[in-house]
Parts: C-alpha cells; sequence; structure tokens
C-alpha cells in the first residue's frame, strides 16, 4: 500500500468534465435550498425557532379533535375553515417571519448579480423563491388538516364514514392552496421591497393585522341589531310570573340578532384574510366564517382575490427586473 | 446542457468569424436614455491569455460587460462571446463565463464553503459535484480551513478570493474580473493579481480583468484594451506597447554630476532623470563608452538597464483628462 504515508499532492487545477444540468433544473435546486431556508433547514438553530413554534402551534387543534375523536365525541374543527382565527395569527406571524428569509437577505448583500451571471434569467429567481414559499404556506396550513383527517378516520368503522370526511376535507385543501398561493405571493412581493430584514417583517405584519383588524370592526359596526320573536320552547310557562307587569310574557321570547347589512357584506374586502373567506362561501363553504355571508357579492371577492394576486406578482416581476441590474 | 458548446449548436454561423477569439465586438453600441452614450461603436478582439480592460470610471467596462453576459441588450452592433452570440446564446455563454462582480456581493452569515457550493448549484453543477468543485475553488483562491467560517468574519482579502472562487467554481472557459483588487491593501493587491496570473497561466482560462488602475495590472497582463467614453483607444499585446526604448538608464550612488560632466566629454548627451541619467542608445559602443567612464571615474554602479516604455506612458495623453475624474 502506497498510501500508507498520508502525502498531500497539489494535483493542480482539474477541468469539470460531468453532467451540466439544465436551466429548469437549476430553478428546482434554486426552489429546494429557498424551501428549505423556508423553514430553517440548512441554517442555524435560532433561524428554526418561529418556523418550529408556528408549526405546532397550528397543529395542536388537529391534535385535541383527534383526542376528542377517539373519547367518542366528534370531530371539534371543521375542515373549510380550521380555526380561523388561530391560523391568520399563525400565518402572519410565519410570513412575517420567513418570506424575509427568502428574499430579503439576498437583496441585503447584494447577492443577485452572482445569480443573473448564471444560466438563469432574470424572472427565473422570483419563480423559484414563490414556487417554493407557496409549498411552504401550503405545508403550513395542510398538514394540520390532513392530521385533523387522519385523526377522525382512525376512529372510523364504515367505507362511508371514511367517504364522508374524504369529501368534507377535499373544499378545505382547496381553500388551503388559495390561501397558501395568495398570502405567499403578498409576503414575497411585500418582503422584497426592502433588502433590511427588520423593515420587510415590519411591512408584513403590520399590513396583514391591520387590514384584519380593520375588517373585523368593519363587519361588526356595519351590522343591524334587530329585535326578533323566538317562538317559545313546547311546555314552556307561558303565564308570566304573578306580580310582573303585562307585556312581560312578549319580552320573555324575544331576541336581538345582529343580521348584515351590504356594508358588511362589503367589509371583507378590506383583508387579504376576510377576502379569502369571502370566496369560500361564495363558492359553496358552510361553515360560519368571519365574513356574515357574501349576498350577492361573492364575485366581487373573486375578483378581489385575482387582483390582489396580480398586484402582488407584478410588484415582484418589477423589482426583480430592476434589481437585476449588476 | 452539453459541455462542448463552442460552436454554435443551431442556427446559422454568425457572419463574422469570430474564429478563436474568446470576445469580439463589432460596432458595438450603448445607448442609455437621456442620452448618455456609454459604447460608441467599439469593435475589439481578444485573445485568449490574460486581457486587461483599461478605462477610467465611466469609460463603459461595466456595460461591456453586461452586454458579454447577455444581461443588457446593445442598441446596435454584435458581440460574441467563446464563438457564441451574446444575445442569442446568453445562457450558454453564461454556464462557461464566471463573473466576479466589482461590488460586495457576499452574505455575512453564511460559511464560504456553503455558499459557493450552492452558486455551483446555481452554475448547473450535480450536488456533489458542487460540493467538491467549491471545496476546490477555494482551495485554489489559498482558503482552506477558513472556508467553514462565516464569511462576515473574513478580511477584505479573503472575501475578495470568496469572490473569485465563486466565479471559477463552475469551470469557466473564461473569466470577467471587475477590479479584483478594489479595497486591497498592497500587499493583497499583490497577491490577488499573483492568483489572477497563476490562474490564467496554470489553469489554462482565459481572463479578462477590468481595471482603472493600468500600472497595476500591465504587470499580469498579456493583451491590454483600452477603452475612454465608450470607444477603443487601443488594443494590442503587452509585448508590441513596451518594447525596449533606445534609451539607456544609468544610475550611481553618488557622483552623478560627475558622471554627467564625464559622459559628456565623451560625447554622448546626457540629461539628469531623477537620481539617474539617461543617454541615448546608439550601438554597443554606447555601453562601452558607459562602462569606462564610470571605471575612470571609480564610481559604484547601481544599475545600467535599457529602458522599458512603461504602458501608463503611453496612454498618458489620452488619460490626462481621465486622471481629473479618477483623482
Amino acid at each position: 500500500m502506497s498510501a500508507e504515508t498520508g502525502v498531500i499532492h497539489d494535483i493542480g487545477y482539474r477541468r469539470y468534465t460531468g453532467r451540466r444540468l439544465g436551466r429548469a433544473q437549476i430553478i428546482r435546486a434554486l426552489y429546494w435550498h429557498s424551501l428549505r431556508s423556508a423553514f430553517g433547514f440548512g441554517r442555524g438553530a435560532k433561524a428554526k425557532i418561529v418556523p418550529v413554534i408556528t408549526f405546532v402551534v397550528i397543529c395542536l387543534p388537529a391534535v385535541v379533535s383527534a383526542v376528542s375523536v377517539a373519547r367518542g365525541n366528534g370531530r371539534l374543527v371543521p375542515y373549510d375553515t380550521y380555526l380561523v382565527q388561530l391560523r391568520v395569527v399563525v400565518m402572519i406571524i410565519f410570513i412575517a417571519a420567513q418570506a424575509p428569509e427568502l428574499v430579503s437577505r439576498d437583496l441585503r448583500s447584494h447577492v443577485l448579480p452572482l445569480y443573473f451571471c448564471r444560466p438563469l434569467r432574470r424572472l427565473d429567481y422570483p419563480l423559484a423563491k414563490l414556487a417554493a414559499f407557496v409549498t411552504a404556506c401550503l405545508a403550513m396550513i395542510e398538514i394540520p388538516l390532513l392530521l385533523l383527517y387522519l385523526g377522525t378516520i382512525a376512529q372510523s368503522h364504515s367505507g362511508s364514514a371514511i367517504w364522508q370526511q374524504t369529501r368534507a376535507l377535499i373544499p378545505g385543501l382547496l381553500v388551503g392552496l388559495m390561501w397558501a398561493v395568495l398570502l405567499a405571493a403578498i409576503g414575497l412581493a411585500l418582503a422584497s421591497l426592502s433588502g433590511r430584514r427588520a423593515y420587510a417583517t415590519g411591512a408584513i405584519a403590520i399590513y396583514f393585522f391591520l387590514t384584519w383588524i380593520l375588517a373585523e370592526i368593519l363587519i361588526q359596526v356595519t351590522q343591524r341589531n334587530v329585535v326578533r320573536a323566538v317562538s317559545p320552547p313546547p311546555g314552556a310557562v307561558v303565564a308570566p310570573p304573578p306580580g310582573a307587569p303585562p307585556g312581560a310574557v312578549a319580552q320573555k321570547f324575544q331576541e336581538v340578532v345582529q343580521v348584515p347589512t351590504t356594508g358588511a357584506h362589503l367589509s371583507g374586502l378590506v383583508s387579504p384574510f376576510t377576502t379569502l373567506d369571502g370566496v369560500r362561501q361564495w363558492l359553496g363553504g358552510t361553515s360560519p366564517g368571519p365574513v356574515p355571508g357574501v349576498a350577492h357579492y361573492g364575485p366581487l371577492y373573486g375578483a378581489m382575490v385575482l387582483a390582489l394576486l396580480a398586484a402582488s406578482l407584478a410588484g415582484l416581476v418589477a423589482r426583480y427586473r430592476k434589481a437585476g441590474a449588476l | 446542457m452539453s459541455a462542448q458548446p463552442l460552436a454554435p449548436a443551431e442556427g446559422p454561423p454568425p457572419e463574422p468569424d469570430p474564429g478563436a477569439a474568446v470576445i469580439q465586438t463589432t460596432a458595438l453600441t450603448k445607448r442609455y436614455p437621456g442620452a448618455v452614450t456609454a459604447l460608441d461603436a467599439l469593435t475589439v478582439r481578444v485573445e485568449p491569455g490574460i486581457t486587461g480592460l483599461v478605462g477610467a470610471n465611466g469609460a463603459g467596462k461595466s456595460t461591456l460587460i453586461k452586454i458579454l453576459l447577455g444581461l443588457l441588450q446593445p442598441t446596435s452592433g454584435q458581440a460574441w462571446v467563446l464563438g457564441g452570440d451574446c444575445l442569442r446564446d446568453a445562457e450558454r455563454i453564461r454556464t462557461l463565463t464566471g463573473y466576479m462582480p466589482e461590488h460586495d456581493c457576499l452574505p455575512p452569515d453564511v460559511a464560504a464553503t456553503e455558499f459557493v457550493t450552492h452558486l455551483g448549484r446555481m452554475s448547473g453543477l450535480p450536488p456533489t459535484a458542487a460540493k467538491e468543485r467549491a471545496a476546490e475553488s477555494l482551495r485554489h483562491v489559498g482558503l482552506y480551513e477558513e472556508r467553514y467560517r462565516q464569511i462576515g468574519t473574513y478580511s477584505t482579502g479573503m472575501k475578495q478570493r470568496v469572490k473569485l472562487a465563486q466565479a471559477l467554481v463552475g469551470d469557466p472557459r473564461l473569466l470577467l474580473l471587475d477590479e479584483p483588487t478594489v479595497g486591497l491593501d498592497p500587499a493583497g493587491r499583490n497577491s490577488m493579481l499573483e492568483l489572477i496570473s497563476r490562474i490564467g497561466a496554470e489553469f489554462g482560462i482565459s481572463i479578462v480583468v477590468a481595471s482603472h488602475l493600468l500600472g497595476e495590472i500591465e504587470r499580469i497582463c498579456d493583451h491590454l484594451v483600452a477603452i475612454d467614453s465608450g470607444r477603443l483607444l487601443r488594443a494590442d499585446t503587452m509585448t508590441s506597447m513596451t518594447q525596449a526604448s533606445q534609451v539607456l538608464l544609468i544610475e550611481v550612488d553618488d557622483g552623478s554630476d560627475l558622471l554627467l560632466a564625464e559622459l559628456g566629454q565623451r560625447g554622448l548627451e546626457p540629461r539628469a532623470y531623477q537620481r539617474a541619467l539617461l543617454v541615448r542608445l546608439e550601438d554597443d559602443g554606447t555601453y562601452d563608452a558607459v562602462r569606462d567612464a564610470v571605471a575612470d571615474l571609480g564610481l559604484p554602479l547601481n544599475r545600467l538597464e535599457r529602458r522599458r516604455r512603461r504602458v501608463e506612458e503611453l496612454f498618458r495623453d489620452e488619460q490626462a483628462e481621465e486622471a481629473a475624474h479618477v483623482g
């Protein structure tokens, strides 16, 4: 054996004669790299804190529901809305923390010229980043739904019960896809505005939170309070208690209900989250959501989703046309 | 993508045959909006080897590089790199070309090995090859164990080396280096120039070094292309530019005045130049006369050489106004 001595030889420069990947495969490599960084993989432990915590939190209701089902109770959470409030908060935190990780860092350290002097074309970069971030958001939204589904059917013994769950799950997955595409696009477009991470995170959080709170307030204040008579339950005592003033009977079987006005139907358009919920209801979603019905304004919600998506994509394209300058 | 893209794969071949030229441009013009002409009918041919691209800031060097990489469309004219048309074959040209930008372009919170590996993937290398070539390129530029450290902890010189390593990682046939010595101290500059010279000579990679410091890169270049305001000033080989002149330079420790008088008596018409003397070189007799004069006076002779023209002097007139910009 001549290798025993362990001498290091300077073998000089070696040409690369192996396979070279084409543009499509380079885009795929960038996609994987970006998807990993969306969850902090390949980076230090600190980078994983936010993705891991948000993921665990958003999965909790599915786990609780599975326990409930195992004890003989029903499924606690609907597929098409999941827990809307929780999902909104978790997604805002996840996107505000991770979208800048994908785009702001490269802008900040002026790495882009090193991408654009390689075989990639200018729009391949934002395309790969967007695909990666949509996938990341999809994982955050759909994995809890799948856990919910598995936890529910684990206790089902009939094929028809499983089929029923599957049929309820599919619209939920489609709603999740819609959420992931729109939120990822808006998040990346906002993040690409600034190379400074803190600014990018702030811009995303402020936009999503403010519009969400504004939409909720508008929906509340535009509902009308209506006093409505309620038919007494069978066998109830209709006679007034002794000593009560006349008319007390009528009072007892009335209730105050909030009736949405046109303003309430339209208020959902203010925030991406309520807009998405409006589209869900327009397309036939039945679970109660933050938007109190869309009346006949459904197409308006659909148009709003498309407009938000188009604006975000246009913003990204414009940003990387310009940023591509060496 | 195949590894032999030097001949155009499809379509008619470009009319003016670029032949063995690494870069060829014909009447290349680029005007930016606002009547700014960055390149003005530039026709130049760059042969294999190390070529210096000299010009003041704003002379059009960066515009030329962007057009060569297919990132900018020329207003008119044509450009070929490695036999490929810069508009039609941009993707293939970028596969075969490594580019080192002038400005800082490194993320501080990533290890050099990880960063160069990723850019190797972006150059089209499969995962394992990218890792191997990243380690090799970093070794070639002189980064060994440091390569596992975050780039933010590096000195300017080390950062410049990482920038060079990322250009090398995809095994390019051509390197475009934009001001590779910017921000370095004299020692760092020397070792960077040495490194570039070694890559050109030993690795068999053609190199274009853009710089506004002519005196610095002339040491390592085989060819020189000088541009000013987007026009070609001069393009030639270093040897033809620095031909030996017919002037002899003599330097003695002290007693220059005595020697000046002595040489004058021998009919050589000497003149003082800084601490030395210059005489016109007629034939071998001139050497003998100088030798005898120094010996007769008993002076310690420090230097006796035939003066080479410095390239800088050739460009001096043209560069006079640029110097005002460069400061």
